[in-house]
């Protein structure tokens, strides 16, 4: 699934089958190649942040947990940069694009794939690092 | 590529990070490779670092940006300009000269070429007439303020192309290195 497509899934709790937000962004740790947690929107309390190790499954409607109290007040430290939009650079000082979507498995939450503005694909386990400039992913 | 186009490049981590920009390039005794890189600082921190770049510490140099592993990548700028003699960056406006005394031109650019370490292949060289040409270099070049010597066969080594360049260094430096067996 793609970013784009999974941004707006309804979260669900399972315990009592209430909307406890929508998907908004998500975080992605750069070193596993993994989405981390996600972003929420339109949550009932504070916490807007939902580690991925507590969902219980990413499906193609919606998003399931076991209960509202799973969300977390995310940190600024704990969101981190937005991989979409990153500038990538390769460690060689090349750029390669503009990250537009990023293609992960909705099973564990593995980046697959950075697309960019042309349409380029660039391995998700290429990515070594994620700051306010750039993405830097490993030479080919 | 350029030297000029070096400059200004961002200098970014492995991290993601800006942390500075190439100021200026410091080269070697020699001339013949670049020792590191002054810096400056990027966005609303502009103007001058008190830090630099030697060239050993870069991890990757490329036309958008040269990559270093984090932050202690960079020096005091005392270190990195210790290295250097300062006379390559001079030869901007310097007059090239063949060893059999035909002149060539000036000087507008050094052309630079990365690999284990970041050469001086060539120069951009404005002739008295006609166009820009580019003018391969020996490995090593002795080199005063106001002219360069280089060996006449260089001549038939110039070209206008900066994309064939790269062939162009290496044919030559191969002849010199067979007239010297």
């Amino acid at each position: 699934m793609r970013f784009s497509q999974a941004k707006g899934h309804q979260v669900v709790s399972t315990n009592d089958a209430d909307t406890i937000g929508k998907v908004d962004g998500f975080v992605v740790d750069t070193g596993t190649a993994k989405v981390v947690a996600l972003h929420l929107k339109k949550t009932p309390g504070d916490g807007d942040l939902l580690s991925w190790a507590d969902l219980k499954a990413f499906g193609t409607d919606a998003v399931t947990v076991e209960s509202a109290s799973l969300l977390a007040k995310a940190s600024d430290a704990a969101k981190g940069q937005d991989v979409v939009g990153s500038r990538i650079l390769t460690e060689d000082g090349e750029e390669l694009g503009e990250v537009k979507d990023v293609e992960f498995d909705t099973a564990d939450g593995s980046v697959t794939a950075l697309v960019t503005k042309n349409g380029d694909e660039v391995e998700g386990i290429r990515m070594i690092g994620l700051g306010s400039y750039a993405l830097i992913v490993k030479r080919v | 590529m350029r030297a000029k186009e070096v400059a200004k490049r961002p200098v970014v981590t492995l991290h993601g990070e800006d942390i500075a920009q190439v100021r200026d390039i410091v080269y070697d005794a020699s001339g013949g490779n670049v020792a590191g890189f002054t810096l400056a600082g990027r966005g609303i921190f502009a103007g001058p670092l008190k830090t630099g770049l030697s060239w050993e510490q870069v991890h990757g140099m490329g036309p958008d940006a040269v990559i270093v592993a984090d932050e202690d990548a960079l020096h005091p700028q005392a270190d990195v300009v210790s290295k250097g003699a300062g006379g390559g960056g001079d030869v901007l406006g310097s007059r090239v000269l063949t060893d059999t005394g035909t002149d060539l031109g000036k000087v507008v650019d050094v052309i630079l070429q990365v690999g284990t370490v970041l050469d001086v292949v060539g120069y951009e060289i404005e002739p008295h007439d006609g166009k820009n040409v580019f003018l391969p270099l020996p490995d090593t070049l002795a080199v005063s303020k106001e002219n360069l010597v280089v060996p006449d066969a260089a001549q038939e080594f110039m070209t206008d192309d900066l994309a064939g360049f790269g062939a162009s260094v290496e044919a030559f430096r191969s002849r010199l290195e067979g007239e010297r067996r």
